[in-house]
């Protein structure tokens, strides 16, 4: 039953790290472009959030696996 | 100091919306084939994803311009931050609250709905005002 909990918070955790140092890696480019050519500040930002959209995704299903696995599996 | 907000683009919130509600109700209907329960359940799973994400584009495009980069930047990461734990806590409250539960009909909806919003996301992309 430990074990459960354990690739949970593997599953999440990991999750979490990728998710932020790709957002981290999304946002400080999205600054740096910004910075460079302001008038491109629009595109860039729609850019962005697509790119968020992808980035996000295997870790949304992570944390929806996670919790299945904790509160069904183990519960 | 107050900031003020500009609109520099128009975000197709709503027609994302109407897609991703409209791509729920067939895959719900789809899956009412196999049960009533197994309907329901996709259901709450599309929705699960479409609330939190909805929020998000919302809180992204709060702040535009090259002005604002760090006010926008900064809400980036906390839209995420907060669609993250959004779905987390629905997730746990379906388990817990919603007894029966058809498991393969919440994933999937929410797995293809997830995909489907990043196409969506490429096919519509939010438009610059004139």
């Amino acid at each position: 039953m430990e074990m459960v909990f354990i690739a949970a918070s593997i599953i999440i955790g990991l999750g979490a790290l990728a998710t932020g140092i790709g957002f981290g890696l999304l946002g400080g480019k999205l600054l740096e472009s910004t910075a460079r050519q302001p008038e491109m500040a629009n595109q860039l930002q729609t850019k962005t959030f697509i790119m968020a959209g992808l980035l996000d995704a295997v870790p949304m299903i992570g944390v929806g696996i996670a919790m299945y696995l904790i509160f069904v599996v183990a519960g | 100091m107050s900031i003020k907000r500009s609109q520099i683009t128009r975000l197709p919130l709503a027609r994302w919306l109407a897609i991703e509600f409209s791509a729920i109700v067939i895959l719900s209907l789809l899956w009412t084939i196999e049960s009533r329960l197994a309907g329901c359940s996709a259901f709450v799973g599309g929705l699960i994803f479409v609330i939190p994400n909805a929020y998000f584009a919302h809180r992204m495009y709060r702040y535009q311009g090259a002005r604002n980069a760090r006010l926008m930047v900064g809400n980036m990461f906390r839209a995420e931050s907060i669609k993250i734990a959004l779905t987390a806590v629905f997730f746990a409250a379906v388990f817990i609250l919603m007894e029966p539960v058809h498991v393969p009909a919440l994933l999937f909806t929410f797995a293809v709905m997830v995909v489907m919003s990043a196409v969506l996301r490429f096919l519509i992309r939010p438009q610059p005002r004139r």
